[in-house]
């Protein structure tokens, strides 16, 4: 699903952000993503979700090696992707519906498939009934879990979730994170960015921890500590 | 933990995919709602956007003005250019008998559509009611005027080019004095027309250049407004044609709006003027009425508008919209 081998990601001024990174993600697997701040965690998330490019190193996506991927093909890449984010970048001034259905609209699917396809993706989070309301009108976690819903729409094999319980409280966050893992339950692959250890140890899923842009870990975060 | 289930979101025991044609219908379906939301997007600011319209209007109602005037000006100089007549003075020694071998002669070119006799007699006649110097004039010991014939050219011949050429033919015939025809000026007035008109091109590609600028700006602006919407649409998997689109019919809007304002000034002014152009017409005994743009004009003047509007709206996406990427 996600294999990266031998790749580095230098920027301007020889910022070395990833160093030698390899690691494999399987087809249906769950994993953290863990580290302190300049780790190269979003380095790492970016190059998956092809907002940067690799300096050197192999990165291959859903089978599709997207080292060297041509600019016009990156939006039907991202289709295929999932993206979670910590700030959920969703449209205040659109419904949620709108929200939701906007992966189906870019695909062109009619407003019909559109419209049964967002509610059945709004059940799914938990969310039926809401999807009339503006995110502004709803809580943190209501409006994480309509950026859910909207990654989750199309079905991609892949789901990356940056910092998605970042802004969340404890408890919010455990439902977050089971949503994540009934979605992976269904077989989608899910590469989770955190740095929060706490909520990590709860769960029993492999971590990949960076420090300092070197994978310096990769298994169960409670085998590494106990 | 892999478990295959692709009936996650379906709602339905398998997903519904989009066949070809529900693609291409669905693509049309999208350009026709972005037309639509496109406009109505352009109402969230009703002031800015009236404003700018209003501008556009104004910009594009001069070169709008300028053609009315311009085509008015014309009809009403072909006008008098077709009314002209040639008077031919004659010596005042010709005969009668050779002014009728003359006028018989004249008949017979191609490029004359009348000739008709005004003797000395009946000029001084003339002269004598119009001038109200009559009894001056009897102390008169001979009829100072000359025999004239009025050359009345055909419809072709009417024009300064045709009525130049007759007269270089009539001034050779023999018993002809002098030839006058009263079209000097309008060939200086079509002279001054013609530098006006290079004139007026120039500043009509000043104003449609400022149309360009307006609406590349205006849609600059609202490309940077929405950087944060493009970055999302982008990071979802749309392309660049699709997230360009309703900036593009936002141009156009922009072009067509302001190319129907243009029409209705223009037409407020041709309004405004036609009871001055009648009144200064009746002045010059000239049957005129000053016209509007015509149908197919205003189609042109709002195709081109919404054109340019297009085209300026590219040139911001181009310029700006492509070169965002998420972050």
């Amino acid at each position: 699903m996600i294999l990266f081998e031998e790749v580095n990601k230098i920027y301007a001024g020889d910022f070395c952000a990833l160093k030698e990174v390899d690691f494999h993600l399987k087809q249906g697997e769950m994993a953290f993503l863990t580290g302190h701040s300049g780790s190269g965690k979003s380095t790492l998330l970016k190059l998956i979700s092809l907002m940067e490019r690799p300096t050197t190193g192999r990165i291959v996506i859903n089978g599709n090696d997207i080292s060297h991927i041509k600019g016009n093909d990156i939006p039907y890449m991202r289709r295929h992707i999932g993206m979670i984010f910590q700030d959920h970048r969703l449209f205040m001034n659109r419904t949620v519906l709108e929200n939701v259905g906007l992966p189906l609209l870019i695909e062109g699917y009619n407003q019909y498939e559109i419209k049964r396809r967002s509610l059945v993706a709004l059940d799914k989070v938990g969310l039926s009934g809401k999807e009339d309301y503006e995110p502004i009108h709803l809580s943190g976690g209501e409006q994480q879990r309509v950026g859910i819903a909207r990654a989750i729409i199309n079905q991609p094999p892949l789901l990356l979730a940056d910092e998605p319980t970042g802004n969340l409280d404890p408890k919010l966050s455990l439902e977050i994170l089971s949503l994540f893992e009934s979605l992976n339950e269904f077989g989608m692959s899910v590469l989770i960015a955190t740095h929060d250890l706490g909520l990590i140890a709860k769960m029993r899923y492999r971590t990949l921890t960076l420090k300092n842009g070197e994978m310096i870990n990769d298994g169960l975060m409670r085998e590494r500590n106990g | 933990m892999a478990k295959q289930n692709k009936n996650l979101l379906s709602g339905s025991p398998r997903i519904t995919k989009v066949s070809f044609l529900g693609r291409v219908a669905s693509v049309f379906q999208q350009h026709f709602q972005q037309v639509f939301s496109s406009f109505s997007e352009l109402w969230k600011t009703p002031f800015a956007t009236f404003m700018t319209i209003l501008v556009l209007g104004v910009a594009l109602s001069l070169p709008s003005v300028f053609h009315v005037l311009y085509k008015n000006t014309v009809h009403v100089t072909d006008q008098w250019d077709k009314a002209s007549e040639i008077s031919l003075f004659l010596n005042k020694d010709i005969s009668e008998p050779r002014i009728q071998v003359l006028i018989n002669k004249l008949e017979l070119y191609s490029d004359i559509d009348s000739v008709s006799y005004i003797s000395s007699h009946q000029a001084l006649e003339e002269f004598k009611e119009m001038s109200g110097f009559s009894k001056a004039l009897n102390y008169l010991d001979e009829n100072p005027l000359p025999d004239v014939l009025i050359v009345v050219p055909v419809e072709q011949a009417m024009n300064a080019a045709g009525s130049k050429l007759l007269v270089a033919k009539l001034k050779r015939e023999q018993g002809v004095e002098l030839v006058r025809v009263d079209i000097d000026w309008i060939e200086k007035l079509q002279a001054i027309l013609s530098v006006v008109v290079d004139i007026v091109i120039a500043i009509v590609i000043l104003l449609l250049l400022s149309v360009l600028l307006i609406v590349s700006n205006t849609i600059r602006l609202n490309i940077l407004n929405q950087r944060a919407e493009i970055e999302v649409f982008k990071l979802v998997g749309a392309t660049n044609s699709f997230i360009q689109r309703p900036f593009l019919y936002a141009g156009a809007w922009y072009g067509f709006l302001g190319g129907v304002i243009a029409w209705l000034l223009t037409f407020g002014l041709v309004l405004s003027l036609r009871s001055g152009v009648n009144n200064l017409m009746g002045l010059y005994q000239t049957q005129f009425q000053i016209s509007a743009m015509s149908i197919e004009e205003v189609a042109i003047l709002i195709a081109t508008a919404t054109f340019l509007g297009f085209i300026a709206s590219y040139i911001s996406v181009k310029q700006y919209l492509v070169k965002i990427e998420p972050k």
